[in-house]
C-alpha cells in the first residue's frame, strides 16, 4: 500500500510542476486563445495529442460525427462502431463485445475517452457495451500502430471519444429510448456556462434490458437481463494563458445470471475514473500541458447452486496516469510535441498466484510535425517505455502525406507497434475444477510447478523450468498503410488504404507438463508469428445536401506465418469431417485466423426528406468466418465448418416536431438474422422508439 | 453365395499367383486391413463433473492378431481407457486397475496419411513407463486434439499415424477416425456419446516384415 501511496506522490508532483508553472508564467501573457482558431474543417485530437485537421493528417484516421450518432440512434459505442468500414464487432465468451480494426482483436485497440484510456479487460476484451454515448462529440479511430504516441495496446488502432461540451450558457437534453427486449435507455444531459467562462457539464444514463434468448431449447438465456448507470461530469475555465479541465465518469453495472439448471449467479461491476488537465501557454508558441488521471474498475461475480455458494470471482484492477506535454510551434504549421508519463498499474484477481500485482512504467515520447509545403507534409515520432517486468521498448512511427495529381493525395504510415503482456499471462494459476487441467502465468510457472510437484500431481515435466529465466517479451508489431485519398468536391469524396500489419512474439500457451490425473499443465510463451494484411475503402456520394451515400469494404487476410509455411512444406494434415481419414493440406486451402472475414461490406443511405423528416438504411455484410477448428488440426482450413456469411439491414426515421421536440423510430436487424450456436451478440429483430427533448 | 464364392475365387488366384513366383520360401501372410466401429472405452473418474479424481477403471484391450476386443491377461495388444491408449510392454504408469504389461509391445506416432506410412522404424518405438504412455495422453501431444470451449471435443489429430508393435512382436499401424459413439461427422458434446473409438488399422502379421 505504501508503495501505491509513493506512485501517486510520483503522478501529483509531475502534475503539481505544472501548476506552479503556470501560476508563475502565466500572468504576464495576453489573452490570446489560439485553439479556437475557426476552421470548417473537421478536427481531430488523436493523430498528434492536439487539435488539428482531420483533412491534412498523414494517418488513416476516421471521424464519427455526434450527427450520425443521433441518427442512427445508438444507444452504446457497439452500435456506432459496428457501422463503420474496416471495424468489426466480436462478441466475447464472457459476453462482452470487442472491436477488431484491420484483423487486430479487441486486445490490440486502446480505448480512450477524452484521451485517457479504458480499463478493466478481464479476458483481454474492453467490452463497448459499457459505454455510453449520448454525452459525445464525435469519436475518432486512427487505424494502424499508434504506440508511438500511446503506448502498449495501440497496437492495432485507437478509437477516443470525445465528450461533447455545453454550447449555450444553459441547457437541458433529455432522451428517452424504449426498443424490444423491454429496452430502456434514458439520457439527461445539462449543462452551464458561467459569465467568467465557467463550464459545468453533468450528463447520466440509465440502461436496462430484459436480455434475449436465440436458443429456446434450454431454459437459459443468450444474455440475462442487466441494467446500468453512466454518470458524467466536467468542468472546464480558462482565463488568459491558462485552462483546466477536470472529468469524473462513473458507471455501475448489475446482472443475474443462469449457468445451468443448478448454478446461478450475481455480477456487479463499478468502474469510475478521474481526469484533471492544465493547459498553459508560456509563450506564443510554446505551451504545455499536464493531466492526472485515475481510474478503477471492479467485478464481482458470485456463483451458487442451489444451497451453497460455489465461486466468487473478482477483478480489482486500478490505474494512476499522469503525463506532461510541451508542444512548440515552429514557423505557421510545424509543431513539435514532447512528452513524459508516468503510470502504475495494479490488479487483484481471483485464481493469480499473488495477491496484489504492480507494475509501473515510465514513458518518454516525441512527435514533430511538420510542412515541407502546401502539399506535402509528414509525422515523425518515437516513444520510449520502460517497464520493471519485461523489456522496454521504443516504437518509431512515420508518416506523410502529399498530393500527387490534382485533388489526389497519396498517404502513407509505417511504425512500430507492441502490446505489453497482459497479468493473466504473467501470474496466473488456475486449475480448471471440472477438467482438471492448469494454466499457469509465465512468471510463477517455477514456484507453481514445484509446488504441484510436491503434492505429487505432476507425472512429467515437458518443457525445462530455465525456459522461464527469460522475461516475457512484449508481443510487437509493424504496421505498415498506403492510401489515396480522392476528394474533388464536397460531392464526392474517396478513400482507399491498403493494410499490412506483421506481428511477432505473439503471446500463446502450451503444455508444459503432464498431470496424473491425465490433463495438461499449460502456461503462456512468445510462439506465433502472423500478419494480417487488407484494403479498407470508403467512398462517399452527396449529389445534392439532401442525399448522402456511403459505401464501405474491407478486404482482410489474417494469417499464421508459421502454419503457412508449414503447409506449404506439406507438413500439416487435415480431415473433411471430424470421423474421416487424414489428407495432406493444400496451401490454398488454409483459411487463416480465427474470427476474420475476407470481406466486409456495408451501404448507407441518409435522406432529409421535407419537413424536418429525416430516414436513413444502412447495411452490413459479414462473409463467412470460422471461430474454432473441427477437424483437429488446430486451426483453420476450408474443411473446417464455418459461421455462415449474413446481412444486417437496419432502417431509421426521424421527425423534428418542433424547435425542441425530436421523434425517432427505427428497426434493427430488419431480416430478424440470427445464428444461436456462433453469433451470440444478434439479437433478433429490434423496433424502437425514441424521443429527444432539448431546452 | 455368390459372393463367397467370388472370394474364394479370388484368394486361391492370389495363393495361386504368390506361390508361382516363389516356389522355396514360406508364403507371406496377407496383411489384414480392417475397421473397428464403436470400441467402447469407459472410465471412472478423471474429469467429469465435479473436481477431478483419480483415474480408475478396466482398459478395453484390443488384440490385432484376433481382429478383436479380448479379456485376455497376457494376449492383447493395446488398451483403451477414455482418451488414454497403453501397449502391452513396458510398465504400468501406476494408475489404479492398470493392466500389468505382460508383451514387448511399443508404439509411436508417425505424421502423415494413412496410406503414406508404409515403413516401419523400429528404433523410434518407445514402452509404457512410469513416466508416461508410449502414446502420450493430453491434447495435442498424443492422438487427439481438445477444443475446449465452446465446442469440447475431442477430435483425432489429423495426420497422426499409430504405429504399434504387438505383444508378440509383429507390427500395425492405427488412424483413430472418431472418439464418439456411430462416429458422426459433426460431432456435439452435449448429444454425443465419448469413449466410443472408431479406427482404421492394418496389421502385419509376418514376424520381422516392417512394411504394410
Amino acid at each position: 500500500m505504501s508503495s501505491t501511496n509513493y506512485h501517486i506522490r510520483i503522478s501529483s508532483t509531475l502534475f503539481l510542476i505544472t501548476i506552479i508553472l503556470s501560476s508563475f508564467l502565466c500572468s504576464a501573457q495576453i489573452l490570446n486563445d489560439s485553439i479556437s482558431t475557426k476552421s470548417l474543417d473537421e478536427v481531430i485530437v488523436t493523430g498528434t495529442k492536439t487539435k488539428r485537421q482531420l483533412s491534412s493528417l498523414p494517418l488513416p484516421a476516421k471521424l464519427i460525427s455526434k450527427n450520425e450518432i443521433e441518427e442512427i440512434n445508438s444507444s452504446r459505442l457497439r452500435d456506432v462502431l459496428d457501422q463503420q468500414t474496416g471495424i468489426i464487432i466480436v462478441p466475447d465468451f464472457g459476453g462482452g463485445e470487442g472491436i477488431q480494426i484491420q484483423g487486430l482483436d479487441s486486445e490490440y485497440i486502446l480505448i480512450l475517452i477524452d484521451g485517457l484510456p479504458l480499463i478493466g479487460r478481464q479476458s483481454g476484451t474492453l467490452d463497448l457495451n459499457r459505454i455510453a454515448i449520448a454525452n459525445i462529440e464525435q469519436i475518432e479511430v486512427i487505424n494502424g500502430s499508434s504506440s508511438s504516441l500511446y503506448g502498449s495496446e495501440a497496437l492495432g488502432g485507437v478509437v477516443n471519444i470525445i465528450s461533447s461540451e455545453i454550447k449555450d450558457s444553459l441547457s437541458l437534453d433529455i432522451d428517452y429510448k424504449l426498443a424490444s427486449y423491454n429496452t430502456n435507455d434514458m439520457n439527461l444531459s445539462t449543462g452551464l456556462i458561467t459569465k467568467d467562462g465557467q463550464k459545468f457539464n453533468i450528463f447520466f444514463n440509465y440502461y436496462s434490458s430484459d436480455g434475449y434468448d436465440l436458443d429456446k431449447s434450454d431454459n437459459l438465456n443468450t444474455i440475462d437481463p442487466y441494467n446500468n448507470y453512466t454518470g458524467f461530469i466536467k468542468y472546464s475555465f480558462s482565463k488568459n494563458n491558462f485552462s483546466f479541465f477536470s472529468s469524473a465518469r462513473i458507471f455501475d453495472e448489475k446482472q443475474s445470471f443462469r449457468i445451468n439448471e443448478n448454478l446461478f449467479g450475481d455480477n456487479n461491476t463499478l468502474e469510475w475514473n478521474s481526469n484533471s488537465k492544465i493547459g498553459l501557454k508560456i509563450s506564443d508558441n510554446f505551451n504545455l500541458e499536464s493531466d492526472i488521471y485515475f481510474t478503477s474498475y471492479n467485478t464481482e461475480e458470485d456463483i451458487s447452486s442451489v444451497d451453497i455458494e460455489e465461486a466468487e470471482n473478482y477483478f480489482d484492477q486500478f490505474l494512476i496516469k499522469s503525463e506532461v506535454r510541451g508542444i512548440v510551434d515552429l514557423g505557421i504549421r510545424n509543431k513539435l510535441i514532447l512528452g513524459i508519463g508516468y503510470i502504475d498499474e495494479s490488479l487483484s484477481r481471483n485464481d493469480f498466484f499473488k495477491n496484489n500485482i504492480t507494475q509501473s512504467s515510465v514513458n518518454l515520447f516525441t512527435q514533430f510535425e511538420g510542412f515541407a509545403s502546401n502539399n506535402t507534409n509528414y509525422i515523425i515520432g518515437a516513444r520510449y517505455d520502460n517497464y520493471s517486468n519485461y523489456k522496454s521498448q521504443i516504437s518509431p512511427r512515420i508518416a506523410f502525406r502529399t498530393k500527387i495529381f490534382k485533388d489526389v493525395f497519396l498517404k502513407s504510415s509505417i511504425g512500430k507497434g507492441f502490446k505489453a503482456p497482459d497479468f493473466r499471462q504473467l501470474y496466473f494459476n488456475f486449475t480448471n475444477s471440472t477438467l482438471g487441467y492448469s494454466v499457469v502465468g509465465h512468471n510463477v510457472v517455477v514456484d507453481v510447478i514445484s509446488e504441484l510437484t510436491q503434492s505429487n500431481q505432476i507425472a512429467n515435466l515437458i518443457v525445462s523450468l530455465d525456459q522461464f529465466n527469460q522475461k516475457l517479451s512484449p508481443e510487437n508489431s509493424l504496421s505498415i498503410n498506403l492510401g489515396l485519398n480522392y476528394n474533388p468536391s464536397n460531392q464526392l469524396k474517396f478513400e482507399i488504404n491498403l493494410f499490412r500489419n506483421d506481428i511477432d512474439d505473439l503471446i500463446d500457451y502450451r503444455v508444459i507438463a503432464n498431470k496424473i490425473n491425465g490433463q495438461n499443465v499449460f502456461s503462456y510463451f512468445n510462439l506465433n508469428k502472423v500478419y494480417t494484411q487488407g484494403i479498407e475503402s470508403t467512398f462517399n456520394f452527396r449529389p445534392n445536401e439532401k442525399l448522402n451515400f456511403i459505401i464501405g469494404y474491407q478486404f482482410l487476410e489474417a494469417k499464421d506465418k508459421d502454419v503457412k509455411s508449414s503447409i506449404n512444406n506439406g507438413e500439416v494434415y487435415a480431415r473433411k469431417s471430424s470421423n474421416s481419414p487424414s489428407f495432406i493440406l493444400e496451401p490454398e486451402n488454409y483459411f487463416g485466423l480465427y474470427n476474420r472475414s475476407k470481406h466486409t461490406f456495408n451501404f448507407k443511405i441518409f435522406f432529409d426528406a421535407k419537413n424536418d423528416l429525416k430516414l436513413n438504411f444502412r447495411s452490413k455484410y459479414r462473409s463467412k468466418y470460422g471461430l474454432f477448428d473441427s477437424n483437429g488440426n488446430d486451426f483453420l482450413d476450408t474443411y473446417d465448418e464455418f459461421v455462415k456469411s449474413y446481412f444486417d439491414l437496419d432502417i431509421a426515421a426521424s421527425k423534428k416536431i418542433n424547435k425542441s421536440l425530436i421523434i425517432n423510430i427505427g428497426i434493427d436487424n430488419l431480416l430478424d438474422y440470427t445464428d444461436p450456436a456462433n453469433i451470440s451478440n444478434l439479437p433478433g429483430r429490434i423496433i424502437y422508439g425514441k424521443f429527444n427533448l432539448k431546452l | 453365395m455368390k459372393t463367397t464364392n467370388i472370394y474364394i475365387t479370388l484368394t486361391l488366384m492370389l495363393v495361386f499367383i504368390s506361390c508361382s513366383k516363389d516356389d522355396d520360401s514360406v508364403p507371406l501372410l496377407d496383411v489384414i486391413s480392417n475397421q473397428i466401429t464403436n470400441l467402447h472405452a469407459p472410465q471412472n473418474g478423471g474429469s467429469g463433473n465435479g473436481p477431478p479424481t483419480p483415474i480408475s477403471g478396466e482398459f478395453t484391450k484390443f488384440d490385432f492378431s484376433a481382429g478383436s476386443v479380448t479379456i485376455s491377461d497376457n494376449d492383447w495388444d493395446i488398451g483403451f481407457r477414455g482418451t488414454s491408449i497403453i501397449v502391452n510392454g513396458g510398465v504400468s504408469l501406476g494408475t489404479t486397475d492398470e493392466p500389468s504389461r505382460t508383451g514387448d509391445g511399443a508404439a509411436y506416432i508417425a505424421n502423415g496419411t494413412f496410406t503414406s506410412v508404409t515403413q516401419v522404424n523400429p528404433s523410434l518405438f518407445v514402452q509404457d513407463s512410469s513416466n508416461g504412455y508410449a502414446i502420450p495422453a493430453g491434447s495435442g501431444g498424443g492422438w487427439y486434439t481438445y477444443s475446449g470451449p465452446p465446442t469440447y471435443l475431442i477430435t483425432p489429430t489429423p495426420g497422426k499415424i499409430l504405429v504399434f508393435r504387438t505383444a508378440d512382436g509383429k507390427y500395425a499401424k492405427v488412424e483413430i477416425l472418431s472418439y464418439y459413439k456411430d462416429s458422426p461427422p459433426t460431432p456435439d458434446y452435449r448429444f454425443s456419446q465419448g469413449r466410443y473409438y472408431t479406427f482404421n488399422y492394418i496389421y502385419q502379421p509376418n514376424e520381422g516384415v516392417t512394411d504394410f
